[in-house]
This record gives structure tokens, sequence and C-alpha cells, in this order.
């Protein structure tokens, strides 16, 4: 910074060659370059296929955007949603992370503003990849006050391309994490600023970050948990100061305000146990800084025994204080996805909705390298420079990397709050070998001074561990390598950085970059198809059914046919009412007549199944099918039964060997209608299901209730219309169902209700072959 | 918005009641010797052809005739057009008007070319083009089911005049008729029915004639269609149709399936895809709806046209309806010409949807350049004009005005150009690229005052007299380099002194070198104070550099007196040597530590 002060005082030419002006012109250039490249990189889907909303989620933020976009803001928060949840509605307003929302939508009134016509749709399209670049630079002048602006340069050129974030972040992926992980880092940059400063500026700079990053994703919990945690381990290292007292209480009393404002959160932040922490935090370091300023005026034995005295009782009261609001339902107890980060079985067994989702399957090593490459190892090199040259800013990063790769390890999703760390150390590892490798032997005086001039000073200020004859004796070390030995070194690290660069362009390109809605299919010589389904079928439902028609379909497919279809769904992906969708999960996996009447009472009058048979899409309704069993079983236990899915050696089949309830089911017979007399090819049977790679076992049936509406070119999507009730003559026929599903009782043995038996792996995903099979429809509401 | 409303109701009353005062009349010494008619129902829409052989039994010549429309027709017409069979290009003027007690019929005034004398006779040939006239019946089929439409109109011409002759014909799509009214004298054969001759025929007879057949030609109605012109004088037009369309056959009844759809290829009254032709220039052509690119269209360039062959997302049944959006641009030179500060646009009012297409409703939206002035329209057929609007677009100040049109009930015979003349300064071109320059512009250069200028509200005096110290700093450092300097010139200057062994030459570059010296030396001593004032520990850093820099000189006077002692003999050679050995080796020293220190600094 004194360097760059320093041109303003001197003329230009002596400006121009300036070392000073030249590194933070150089700064700028490789800043601005990683943004480019960062941007560019998440571009394939835009250039592949079109400027698209992708997946699931995004859809609805892109919904709720637009909504917003017309109606206004205030109209937004007040928002009830009456095409969503059937017949319930859902209050968007209330339930929703508006910071994506209003992000976009300040952009679009700015750009509208000047007269830049950008539809809201493109906006929404580009903000991620805009943001990954406000994200590298976030992460620069995170590294650069954790170790040195050469290593935030790396980090930033990291982050920017590196795969663990791009997966969230592709143009057209319009979801929370896009603008997350940029509040996330510049919060934590503003908090290292404040405990380095201990100005009151910047904790409050850190507190309003801290808002945005509230008002943007449930991921802020991660933030309220970590800064306390660092306060807590900076006090029993005995690192206390002023510097963190006032960084902290400022930042905890006015992000604490500030993240009650956002209408989804509320009360939560006093009232739930993930956020106790950091009000326990709060209430002890105002006792520890009570006990120093007691101290002033103790002896030194008398304020041992008050010391032990008060810890002891403070702990004891707020402890007793937290249990006893728990135990009288003032603060909540952890929420169940709070529990499956700690007891990986939780989920599973006693939400399965939570575990149905694959993003929240625990993480396979190869992700990490797939997600990671070479960082993954360099990883902990930076974290064990930054614990061997420990001061108060790099306990927060080790910590958060502690942290980070645990939670990482357990879900799938939060990989995503991993790799930012995860550069920022790889960074620090690299720039610090570089520096002892680089460095020419041959006096260069003037720059290596200006850098120990400028470690010296960080030294001196920040650190109180003695280690500066560490680094003192660092360059006796080095003198004995040669400089064929160093530029060896040199070469293969920089074909490492290559390798890497290289496989963060085939991973984005080859496992992040399809829009999901829209498929394409490589023939042989290298022609593509696009398979359209999907927008076929919602367009036709958009266009050819009353506005005000329901549509019934599992809840992945909700938030697209709102957006696309705009009609009312019965269940989307926010799965806030789990009995509803286990309804919904009944209907499906109930014979037809049962169904019939489920559905009758639900308002229904299109059914919607996805149908991957024909093209061998292995991401549909059939295979996502026992997941909707279980569901419907944890909150109808009497009627459905999931072995009843299962042939008796316990396995999930649909050829004529598989078990008659599931041959008989409203799912199955929805997904093969008709199909059993289409042949494929010439070599294989009428009926043969390309995706399980069997012949359907329930071939000609007819169906009674329901009648196919629409069914997409490549039978990838099909909708059925729920017909009205016949005559009165036809009676008898609806009848018999009815009584075949009342025996069905008597004959099963009592089971536990919940457990899981001869559970398949059914592995919800995209198309055959896709390299990231665990990636499925995401989900909203809180993660961690 | 209320009083221009106003003032064009008032208009309204005023013509309509200038319309009834002078209404027109039926001339009875007019009559029709011979009419050919010839009805098209092959595809949806019915096209009439009909062949008047007029002639005068008056006195006196007649300038005009009266054309009426069918009862059962002259709700759906859609383009009526004259000429006389002599002459096919000249089209002849046709004017809608009313005739007094005729209250509930409509008559369109035909103007003829040249006067009919008395006892003379001409021929005129009037086409007509009615769309929704052909039913479907029944209204609702499955999807298996072929699509059968039935006309009801006049068998005869109806005419205000008495016709003498009259035939109709009749060309279905196919032979598959299922039934015809069989008024005699009447002939079928293959896709075409004949009735007549009728003879002598009075004024505004009627008499049934229906027509039940197979018609799986696509129905497809643009139920409403914008179509947006954006014009940029930098060289594009862009042209931008929105169009929602239906099927408005026979509705679909029942399921839809797919399976049968694609093992049957049946759903013979199915729309799959249809084929917009485009100006032969058309590029970058798109074809998207709201949710996104419809990626199943093909294009083909041909030498007239640009052939689009659009499939809709999903192939349209009866009642089925779509939207999507079509978009391209052209260049400009085509179609818009210039003579100095005057354009003119010449472009069509709507152009190629699919063939024998029909419009229900279309608004054209004509966006001209910012600072566009004197808009004159020309359009070939009437149009209704709403008042202008304006448009913001990319770098728009004022805003670009936009000419409304709104027109109704169109068929491929709309197909026409329209003109629309304005005027332009050409050095309003220039106001978007000086607009982008100049806010770059003022950027650069608030970041430019932002920082040369001091904004801080307080002074931090910590950090002023750090920046004032590293400057000085490197002054000494430069004035320290400098010196350095001097030493070698003092060792060149020592040297050729031995060679030369010229004193005077030597006491004089020596006198040179010391006075630079010495004013180093004091330039350092000054700097060092001021470091001292500022506080700073590299003041006695400086100190301790000036110390050794005495030291050096020292030295250097050591070496000089050593000099002049060889050169004078007073000293032998291997004593020099000595004793320069040991200056040099303490130069180094000196010089080495010297250096540590300045790069220490």
């Amino acid at each position: 910074m004194a360097d760059a002060d320093l041109v303003v005082r001197n003329d230009i030419r002596s400006a121009m060659w300036n070392p000073g002006g030249w590194k933070s012109l150089l700064s700028f250039f490789i800043l601005a370059l990683a943004w480019l490249a960062g941007f560019s990189a998440r571009l394939f889907a835009v250039i592949r296929f079109e400027s698209i909303i992708h997946e699931f989620d995004p859809w609805f933020n892109y919904r709720a955007t637009h909504y917003m976009v017309e109606n206004g803001f205030y109209n937004f928060l007040n928002w009830f949603d009456d095409r969503a949840w059937y017949p319930l509605g859902r209050i968007v307003g209330g339930t929703v992370y508006p910071g994506l929302m209003v992000t976009s939508g300040s952009i679009h009134w700015i750009l509208n503003l000047l007269h830049i016509p950008i539809h809201i749709r493109d906006i929404c399209v580009f903000l991620a990849p805009i943001f990954s670049g406000m994200t590298a630079t976030s992460v620069y002048l995170f590294t650069k006050e954790i170790w040195s602006p050469g290593a935030g340069l790396f980090a930033a050129c990291f982050i920017a391309i590196v795969p663990g974030y791009i997966s969230r972040s592709v143009a057209g992926s319009y979801d929370n994490e896009g603008i997350a992980i940029f509040a996330l880092m510049f919060t934590y940059y503003l908090w290292i600023k404040a405990v380095k400063t201990g100005q009151v500026f910047w904790s409050i700079c850190a507190a309003l970050s801290y808002f945005y990053m509230v008002s943007a994703w449930g991921g802020y919990v991660f933030i309220i948990n970590l800064i306390p945690l660092h306060v807590f381990v900076l006090l029993i290292m005995g690192r206390y100061s002023q510097r963190i007292y006032t960084a902290y209480s400022c930042f905890y009393i006015v992000g604490l305000i500030l993240s009650m404002q956002i209408p989804f959160v509320g009360f939560q932040p006093i009232r739930t146990s993930e956020h106790m922490a950091a009000a326990g935090v709060f209430a002890l370091i105002n006792a520890y800084a009570f006990l120093k300023y007691i101290q002033n005026f103790l002896t030194k034995s008398e304020f041992r025994y008050f010391f032990f005295a008060a810890v002891t009782i403070a702990a004891a009261v707020v402890f007793i204080a937290v249990v006893g609001l728990t135990w009288a339902g003032y603060i909540a107890p952890w929420s169940g996805r709070f529990y499956s980060l700690w007891d990986t079985g939780y989920a599973k067994i006693h939400i399965p909705i939570i575990a149905s989702v694959s993003e929240h399957q625990p993480t396979t090593w190869v992700s990490f390298f797939f997600d990671l490459h070479i960082l993954v190892c360099a990883f902990p090199v930076g974290a064990w420079y930054c614990i061997k040259n420990v001061n108060d800013e790099r306990v927060f990063v080790v910590l958060y990397a502690i942290f980070a790769s645990y939670f990482a390890g357990v879900m799938v999703r939060l990989m995503l709050t991993l790799t930012p760390v995860v550069c920022v150390l790889a960074a620090i590892a690299f720039s610090k070998t570089f520096e002892s490798y680089l460095k020419d032997d041959s006096p260069k005086q003037n720059q290596k001074n200006a850098d120990e001039k400028g470690d010296n000073k960080n030294d001196r200020l920040y650190d109180k561990v003695g280690n500066k004859k560490i680094r003192d004796e660092k360059p006796k070390d080095e003198e004995g390598l040669g400089i064929n030995v160093k530029s060896i070194i040199v070469v293969a690290l920089l074909m490492m950085l290559m390798l890497f660069a290289v496989h963060c362009t085939w991973v984005t390109s080859s496992a992040y970059s399809s829009p999901s809605i829209v498929l394409a299919s490589y023939g042989q010589g290298g022609s593509r198809t696009i398979l359209d389904d999907f927008r076929e079928a919602y367009y036709w439902l958009r266009q050819n059914t009353d506005d005000k028609a329901r549509v019934m379909s599992w809840w992945d497919y909700g938030y697209q046919i709102a957006g696309m279809g705009n009609r009312t769904t019965l269940v989307d992906n926010n799965t806030w009412n789990n009995s509803h969708i286990a309804l919904v999960g009944k209907a499906m996996s109930s014979n037809e007549s049962a169904a019939y009447e489920i559905m009758r009472a639900l308002d229904v009058n299109y059914v919607l199944v996805i149908f991957g048979g024909v093209i061998g899409y292995s991401g549909d309704d059939i295979n996502k099918f026992l997941w909707m069993v279980r569901i419907a079983e944890g909150e109808h236990p009497r009627d459905i039964r999931e072995v009843d899915y299962f042939t008796p050696q316990g396995e999930f089949r649909v050829d004529a060997a598989g078990s008659k309830i599931l041959l008989n089911c409203l799912m199955y017979k929805l997904s093969y209608y008709r199909f059993g007399q289409m042949q494929l090819d010439f070599r294989s049977p009428a009926g043969f299901d390309r995706t399980r790679g069997v012949e359907i076992g329930n071939k000609n049936f007819e169906l009674t209730h329901v009648e196919e509406a629409y069914t997409t070119e490549h039978w990838l999507v099909r909708i059925y219309k729920v017909k009205d009730l016949e005559n009165r003559s036809e009676i008898k026929k609806p009848h018999k169902p009815v009584k075949k599903s009342k025996r069905k009782p008597k004959r099963q043995t009592v089971r536990k209700p919940g457990v899981i038996k001869h559970s398949p792996k059914i592995v919800k995903g995209k198309k055959v072959k896709s390299p990231k099979t665990t990636k499925t429809p995401p989900k909203t509401g809180g993660k961690k | 918005m209320n009083t221009r409303a106003l003032i064009l109701l008032l208009i309204q009353i005023s013509v309509s009641v200038f319309g009834k005062i002078n209404q027109d009349s039926i001339d009875s010494n007019i009559v029709i010797a011979k009419v050919e008619r010839k009805i098209d129902i092959a595809t949806h829409l019915v096209k009439t052809s009909t062949l008047i052989t007029l002639e005068n039994k008056g006195s006196s010549g007649i300038r005009s005739f009266l054309f009426s429309l069918d009862p059962s027709l002259k709700d759906n017409l859609s383009f009526l057009s004259a000429v006389t069979k002599e002459n096919k290009d000249d089209k002849l003027d046709v004017k809608e008007t009313n005739v007094a007690g005729h209250g509930d019929k409509r008559f369109y005034r035909i103007t003829l070319p040249t006067t009919l004398d008395a006892g003379k006779t001409v021929t005129v040939d009037v086409e007509a083009v009615y769309a929704h006239v052909l039913k479907p019946y029944p209204l609702e089929i499955t999807q298996a089911k072929k699509q059968l439409v039935v006309l009801d109109t006049n068998l005869y011409f109806y005419s205000p005049y008495v016709t003498k002759s009259q035939t109709t014909v009749v060309t279905t799509t196919n032979s598959n008729i299922e039934s015809y009214t069989k008024t005699k004298p009447v002939t079928q054969s293959d896709n075409v029915i004949t009735y007549g001759p009728f003879e002598e025929k009075a004024p505004f007879s009627e008499s049934q004639l229906r027509v039940h057949e197979e018609n799986n030609s696509p129905f497809l109605t643009v139920t409403s269609m914008e179509r947006v012109i954006e014009v940029s004088l930098w060289g594009n037009i862009a042209v931008e149709e929105h169009i929602d369309m239906k099927h408005t056959g026979a509705r679909l009844k029942g399921p839809f399936s797919r399976f049968d759809y694609q093992r049957q290829q049946d759903g013979y009254a199915s729309i799959k895809t249809f084929k917009t032709s485009l100006p032969a220039s058309a590029r970058d052509v798109y074809y998207r709806d709201e949710i996104g690119n419809i990626s199943t269209s093909n294009m083909r360039e041909l030498d007239e046209s640009v052939d689009v062959e659009l499939r809709p997302r999903f192939p349209l049944f009866g009642g089925w309806k779509t939207r999507y959006f079509l978009g391209y641009n052209v260049p400009s030179y085509e179609y818009l010409y210039y003579k100095g500060d005057h354009y003119a646009l010449k472009l069509r009012f709507v152009d190629h949807i699919y063939d024998d297409m029909v419009i229900d409703e279309v608004q054209v939206k004509i966006i001209l350049p910012e600072g566009s002035k004197n808009i004159e329209l020309k359009v070939p057929f009437d149009v209704e004009r709403r008042g202008d609007e304006i448009h913001y677009t990319y770098l728009d100040t004022l805003g670009r005005p936009v000419v409304v049109l709104n027109k109704h009930n169109l068929v491929e015979q709309h197909i026409q150009d329209f003109e629309l003349h304005f005027t332009f300064q050409k050095h309003l071109l220039l106001q978007e690229p000086l607009l982008v320059v100049g806010v770059f512009y003022f950027l650069f250069l608030a970041v430019i005052i932002y920082v040369r200028l001091d904004f801080a509200i307080t002074k931090d005096e910590a950090k002023e007299s750090r920046m004032r110290v590293s400057s000085l700093i490197d002054e000494v450092q430069s004035a320290h380099d400098r010196r350095s300097a001097l030493y070698q010139s003092y060792d060149d200057a020592i040297n050729k002194f031995k060679s030369s062994k010229d004193v005077t030459a030597f006491s004089a570059s020596r006198k040179k070198i010391d006075a630079d010296y010495k004013q180093l030396t004091q330039q350092i001593q000054n700097l060092q104070t001021q470091l001292k004032a500022e506080g700073s520990e590299a003041a006695e850093k400086v100190a301790q550099l000036q110390r050794l820099d005495t030291l050096y000189k020292e030295q250097i006077g050591l070496a000089i007196t050593a000099a002049e002692k060889l050169v004078s003999g007073k000293l032998n050679r291997q004593q020099y040597l000595d004793t320069q050995a040991a200056t040099a080796a303490k130069c180094d020293d000196t010089y080495k530590e010297m250096e540590s220190l300045r790069a220490a600094l």
C-alpha cells in the first residue's frame, strides 16, 4: 500500500519505473485474467446449448426472480404462491433466502435504468460466472491477509477454475451457492481484517457481509459457528487481545440483529441450537474481558481463585441456561439435517427424503480428486506452513480447513465450502515453494529486501510466537541446492499446475456443463442429437392445458413444471411437507383404483412421469421409485410396504419375475403404458426397457381412470389426464381393486416401521455413464 | 389518451354520417351476362374466383359496378381484388360501400379502367379469399380419424344485378366427398363438382350449396402476431415475429397416443411441421419461445429466399396451440433508401409464415432510429395506426419513435410492401459512440483525480512520515550509488596516473572527483539529518554508511598517496603492490559492508 502511495508523490516517469506500480498493475492483470478465465470456463453449457436455466432449483429461483422483477420487492416478500403445494400453497417470501433474487433483480434494475434492456433470464444465467470472478478477488484478498499477495494471486487463479466450485456456478446454474461462496469468502476476509486491525469499521463490514450471506444461503450457519470457534480457540491459546474482543463483539451484535431481518431466518439465531455456540462465545469473551479488567485490581493468588470460581460458575450458568431453554422449548434442538452431519446413518433411517437426495450422500474419495485435483495434495502442505508460522488469522484458516474437510467428507454438496480453503492453503504451499525455488541466488538485493521488509513488519506486528529465527535460518538450508535441482523442481511444479488446468477444463466440460433439461446424445460420427423432451412436455402443458390445471408428479419435477409449464403442482423441490410428498408417493405406489381415489381427493388433473426406457435415461421415475415407496411407507405404513415391491429374493425388478404389486402400481402402469407393444430394434423383444435392460413383465394392460394425454418424442415425459368419474352403470369395476388393497394387511408380517431391508443401490441421477453419477436433483432448504 | 380517443370517435362519427349521405345505389342498367364462379376449398381457406361479364343495357356509360358478398361469407372476407380479363396486371380500384335499403349486406364498388359505353360488355375477374368458412364436421375426432369439413354457402352468384347465366365450380381437396348438394344440373368428377349453367336469376337469389368433404390440409391459424422491425442506420434491420398459433380444425377427442402416432403414422389432421420463407438476405435466424431455443428446426438457403422448416415442440392436433418467436436480421441497404437526410423504408407489412396462412390479428411495430422525425406512412391497404410509442434500447437517451400498426384478417395476398418516410440528421449517428467515449473519459478522469488527490478527512501522521522516510531513503540510495560510481572513478584516475605519470592531469581530475564527492557526501548528510527529524531508525544506518564511507575515502587517500609515491619514485614497485593489496582488500570489505547497509535501508 505504501508503495502505491509513493506513486502519488513521485512524478509519472518515476512511477513507471516504480516496482510497486508494476506489482499492482501485474496483480490487477492477473486478477482480471483469473476473472476472465473463470467466467469463460463456465460458459460451456451456454455455447453447447443455449442461455438457459439448468437443473431443478434454479428454475424456482428464476421464477421467483421473474416474479420480483414483475411485481416489485414488497409483493415478492408477500408472495403467496398458489401454484405450488396444491392445495396448501406456499408462502414464498417467508420461505426463501431472497439474496439471490435481490442481487439479480437489482442488477436488472440498474441496467434498465441505463436503458440496457437485458432480459432477466440472461442476468440469472450469467450471475454465477460473474460472481465467480468476485469470489476469486475475495479469495485473493483473504489469502493476502493470511499469507502474502503472491499466494493470493495463486489462490485467486485456483478458485477461478477449480471444479469443486465450478460445479455450482456454471452459467445457468442459478442457485444460492453461486453468490454465497463469494459472500462467505468476503465475510471471512473482512473478519480477518477485523481481527488484525481490531477496528470497529472492519467488524461492521464483516457483519454487513455476513448479512448478505444470511440473505443468500442457509450455509451462513457455517460462518456463525466458525467465527466463534476461532475466537474460542484464540482464547484457549492465550491469544486474547483487545482487538479480538472488539472485532467479535461488534460482529456478533450487529450480525445477529441483521441476520434476524431476513424473514426466513427470523428468530432462529436466538432460538435454535445451531446458533447457540456464537452466543456462548460472546458471553465467554465478555466474561474473559471482565476478568482481565478485574485482574488489574487483584493480586496474583487472589486472582487465581477468583478466576477458577468465575469460570466454573459462568460455564455452568451458560450450560444450564442453554439446556433449560432447550428443554422449555425456547431453543429448538438440532434439526434432522444437522444431525445427519454427525451421524451419517441418521437421515437414512429417520428422514428418507433427505437421504433420497444423492447430494446428501457421503463423499467418495474419488470425488475429492475429481473436484480438487492437485490442490488436494498441496492443501495439507499449506496447512502445515500455517501451523508452523502460526498467528491469529492463520489459526482461523486451520480451523476452517479442519471443519470444512470433515463436512465435505460427510456430504457431497459441502465439498463446496471446502473448496475455497483448499485453494487458499494450496496457494500458500505453492507460493512458499516457488518463493524458495524460483528465487535467483545472485543477490537481487532490492527485491529480496522489499519482501523481507514486508514479512518482518508482519511478524513484528502480529506474531507473538517468536518464529523469526526460523525464517532467518531458512535461506541457509536452501543454499545447498544447486540451480539444476531448483529448476527441475520448478518445472515439475509447473507441469503439475498445467495438468491441473487441463483437468479443470476437462471436468467442467464433461461433468458440470449439462443443463440436464436438454440432453444431447452423440452419434457414431460425432453428430449430435438434442433430446428436448422435457421442454416439449412442459411447453405442451403450458399451452394446451387449462391455466388452473393441477399436475401431479414426483417432487423432483415440481419446480420445472411451475417454471416452464406454469401449472400448479402438488409437491416440489422445496420439500417442506413430508406427508404431502408421502401422499403423492402413495398414489404412485398404489394400484390404479386406489391411486384414483387419492388423485380425486387431491383434485389432480394430470399426472406426469419421467420414463427413460426408450432412450436409456437412468434418472427416471422407475429408478427413483423405491424412494417414493419408502417415503410413502414412512407416513402410511399400513398401506405401503417396501418389501411388497421386491421379489422374494429381495430384488427390485420390472420384468416378469418382478413383484405383482410393483407390476400393477400406478407408476409402473403410467411408465409402461403401451410400451409392451413397442419394439425398439430387431434384436430385442417388444417392450424391452433399455434403462434396466429387461423385457417388462406386465405388457398388455389398459388404463381405467387415466388416459394418455401427451407423450414426448422419445417417451421421456409422459403425461396422463385423470378422467372424470365414470357413469354409474360401470361402478362395479372400480370396487375390485379396493378390496384387494384391504386384503394386503393381513398377508403381511409385522415389521418395524422405517427399517430398510434389501435396499438395492439405486442412484438417482442423470444419463448413464455420466462421470458424476451421484449428482442429482438438488434440494432447497438449509444445508447444514 | 382519452382526448385522443374522443377525437378519433368524432372523426369516425363524422365519416360515417358523411358516408350515409353519399350512399350508393344499384344501377338497374347493368346486367350480368355471364358468371363463371370457382370455389376452391382444397385448403383451409375458401378462395373464390368470379369471372363476371358485365353488360351495359342503359344509354349512358358506366364507370363502376357493385360487387356484393355472399351472406354466408361476408363476415369472413380476408382479401378482395379485381382485374379485367384483358389486363391482368392492373388492379382495379375496390372500395367498400353502403347501398340504401341493403344495410345488412356488404358491397364493394369496383371501378372499371375505362367507361363502359352503352351496349358494350366487359369481363372482370374478382378474386376473394375467405378464412374460417370451412367448419369441421364432426367437431371432434380421435387421433386416427380423418378430418371432415363442410362448406355451407350460396349456390347462386349473389349479385345486386340480374344474372343471365352462371356456373359454379367447386374444387375439393380430393375425391373423398361425403356428400354435396345435388341441385341439377350438377356433375362430379374426381375432386371437381360443377353446377349449372343456371339461367336468369334475379338479384340476391339464394339456394343452399353444401359440400361435406375430407380435408386434411393444415388448419393452422395465427391467432395473434406481433412483428417488430427495428431499423438501425448502422446497416441492419432486425425483424422479430411473435406468433401465437392454433390448430383450428376438428378438435382432438380422447387420448393422444405416441405409440400409434409413431408406429402407424396416423394423425392425418395433425401438423408436424411447416415452412416459413424469409427474405434471401436473412441472417442470424433464431426460433425460440419463452423457455428457450426450439431445437427442432432446419434452415435452407435458397437463391430467392431462406426457407426455415419450423417444427413446433409438439405436433399440433385440433384445438392445440403453440407460441413462438422467430427473428432474423437483414441488411438495411436492400430496404432502406435515402437522399440527404430523407430516408424511406420499404419492407413487407407481413411476411410469409406458412403456405395459405391466415392471420387473425397482427400488430406491426416499426422502431426507427433515435432522433427520426417527420414520419410518413404509405400502406397498400387499410391499416389502423395507433399512436406512436417510445422505445428505449442500448445507449438511448431520448428513446426511439415506434410506429404501431394494427390489422385484422390477413392472408398470403397481404404480403405487400409498405413505405415509411422519415428524416434523420446524419450527425446524430455519432451520438451513441460519443456517449460511450465520454463516459469512459469521465470514468478515467475520476479515477485519476481520486488517486492523485488526498480525500482523507484525517491526517495519518505515521503513514505520511513513513512515506517521507521511504522517499528519503530512496534519495540516499541513489546518492550513494552515484558516490560508489565515484569510487570507481578514483580508481580509474589512479590507474591512468600510474601509466601516464601526468601529475597535473591527475590532480585536475582528482579535484573534479573530489568536488563531486563532497557534494554527494553533503547531500547524504542533509538527508540523514532529515531522516533524523522524521525519527526514523534509518538515520542511524545512514550515519553508519557515512562512517564506512569515510573509511573508504581514507583508503582511497592512502591509495593516492601510494600512487604518488610510486610515480615520484619514493616507493619501489614491490612495496607499492603490497600497500595496494592491503588497501584494495580493505576497500573491498568496506564496499561490501556499505552495499549490504545500503540494501538494508
